[in-house]
């Protein structure tokens, strides 16, 4: 029982050090001579190793206060002595416009500016214009230069031209196939000689379709789809959409 | 030199990070290793126009120009007048005042409960917790996670902490002397 007393006597003893430093309360309020003659009886009533280490500690908190004791005497002398207390007391006692009238006799602003010179300005624009540009290339919604615009439109008038020759071929193959008032198998017509060309057939075949150089006739009941080739382009009065599922087997 | 001066004075004036001032690793770069050199002519210059150049050390009792900052304050005391000019209120500035007096004479330290205290002689609770929030926003005033209040950056640099005690012990209250006078 003693000896958690002692225990907690000598955490005790640590806490009040601590808060003292911690706080910057006056370290001089503190009787250091009593807590050393406290701390040496009570290392003698408890010759243990466990209590040493506690002790230890205890020791050197009160150490660190007398260091803590030899700073305030500096900052005091440094302060001409200045007694906390009676400066509380006298700001108590002030008016407002006193005491902004103290502060102003020690209070020398910093100058300096916040706002962009036009020097900066061009700083930033020259940095601006050196930077490369970004290594994934330009985002959507960046505005085109002259060259790229161009480039990109003579790209899509290539592309154009090549699918309408395709178109036109497909449509002279049709017409030859079928002949005069005839008609050909869907699947026969854009079967290829491998799935790629398969698909590639089907797709412009869809195209002869919506332009009109084809219609097509479709028997449910017995699963057929027939392709009947115009020879010029018709107009389309009430288009209906199809789809054809393109299949693949396995073993293709 | 001229050039020299301009770059110091541009680098000094014009805040390029979050806080004013500039290092002095930062100006030897810029101008030399005998940027000092430099640093005294703009300070003689800046004179004539009532600013100086104010060097703070990092630590006290440091003397590393290196690592110090160096800043452009007033050279002279403000007034009243110019005081409400630049936007600031009475109020605030007494408050400001108490807060670091009390702070100061504790040797740089003090429980925020102890400045609220004396603050509160003068204001109602609510305005003095504001005016404090404030000056620690402007770095006037340091508060730790244990509410215990320190001298901020701003204050080592534009305050002199002696002289701000002095005045306080030595100030007469306002309204006293005005009865005088009448």
């Amino acid at each position: 029982m003693r000896r958690t007393l002692s225990r907690e006597e000598l955490e005790r003893i640590i806490k009040i050090c601590e808060n003292v430093e911690r706080m910057g309360l006056d370290p001089f309020t503190v009787n250091i001579r009593e807590l050393l003659a406290k701390l040496r009886r009570m290392l003698e009533e408890n010759p243990e190793l466990e209590y040493y280490v506690v002790d230890a500690e205890t020791l050197y908190r009160i150490a660190s206060l007398i260091a803590f004791q030899h700073k305030w005497i500096e900052e005091k002398a440094r302060s001409l002595f200045i007694d906390s207390q009676m400066v509380s007391t006298r700001v108590a006692a002030l008016d407002k416009k006193a005491l902004a009238q103290a502060f102003l006799k020690a209070w020398r602003p910093i100058v300096y500016l916040e706002q962009l010179t036009p020097q900066r300005l061009r700083q930033g624009l020259d940095h601006f214009l050196s930077l490369p540009p970004r290594p994934e290339g330009r985002e959507y919604g960046w505005r085109l230069s002259e060259r790229e615009y161009r480039l990109a439109e003579a790209a899509e008038r290539l592309e154009s031209e090549i699918m309408a020759e395709k178109v036109r071929r497909l449509h002279e193959e049709l017409l030859e196939k079928a002949g005069e008032g005839g008609e050909v198998d869907y699947w026969e017509f854009v079967k290829g000689r491998d799935f790629e060309e398969t698909f590639e057939r089907a797709y412009i075949t869809s195209f002869l379709i919506t332009e009109g150089y084809a219609e097509v006739r479709r028997n449910p009941l017995k699963g057929e789809i027939k392709l009947i080739p115009n020879k010029g382009k018709a107009e389309r009065k009430a288009p209906t959409s199809l789809v054809i599922p393109v299949e693949v087997r396995r073993d293709e | 030199m001229t050039r020299k001066l301009m770059i110091a004075a541009a680098m000094l004036l014009f805040a390029s990070h979050r806080r004013p001032g500039v290092r002095g690793w930062e100006l030897k770069h810029r101008l030399g290793k005998n940027y000092m050199k430099v640093i005294d002519i703009l300070n003689s210059r800046l004179s004539q126009l009532g600013l100086r150049i104010k060097t703070v050390f990092e630590e006290e009792g440091e003397e590393n120009l290196d690592r110090a900052r160096f800043y452009v304050t007033l050279a002279h005391p403000l007034t009243m007048s110019d005081l409400v000019t630049a936007g600031w209120r009475i109020d605030e500035v007494a408050a400001l005042a108490a807060a670091l007096s009390v702070i100061s004479s504790r040797g740089g330290k003090a429980p925020l409960r102890d400045v609220l205290e004396v603050l509160e002689t003068k204001f109602p609770k609510w305005k003095a917790e504001a005016y404090l929030e404030r000056a620690v926003r402007r770095g006037y005033i340091n508060k730790t996670d244990d509410d215990i209040l320190t001298i901020g950056w701003r204050t080592r640099v534009e305050l002199d902490q002696k002289t701000l005690l002095k005045a306080v012990l030595e100030a007469q209250p306002q309204e006293k002397e005005e009865q005088k006078e009448e």
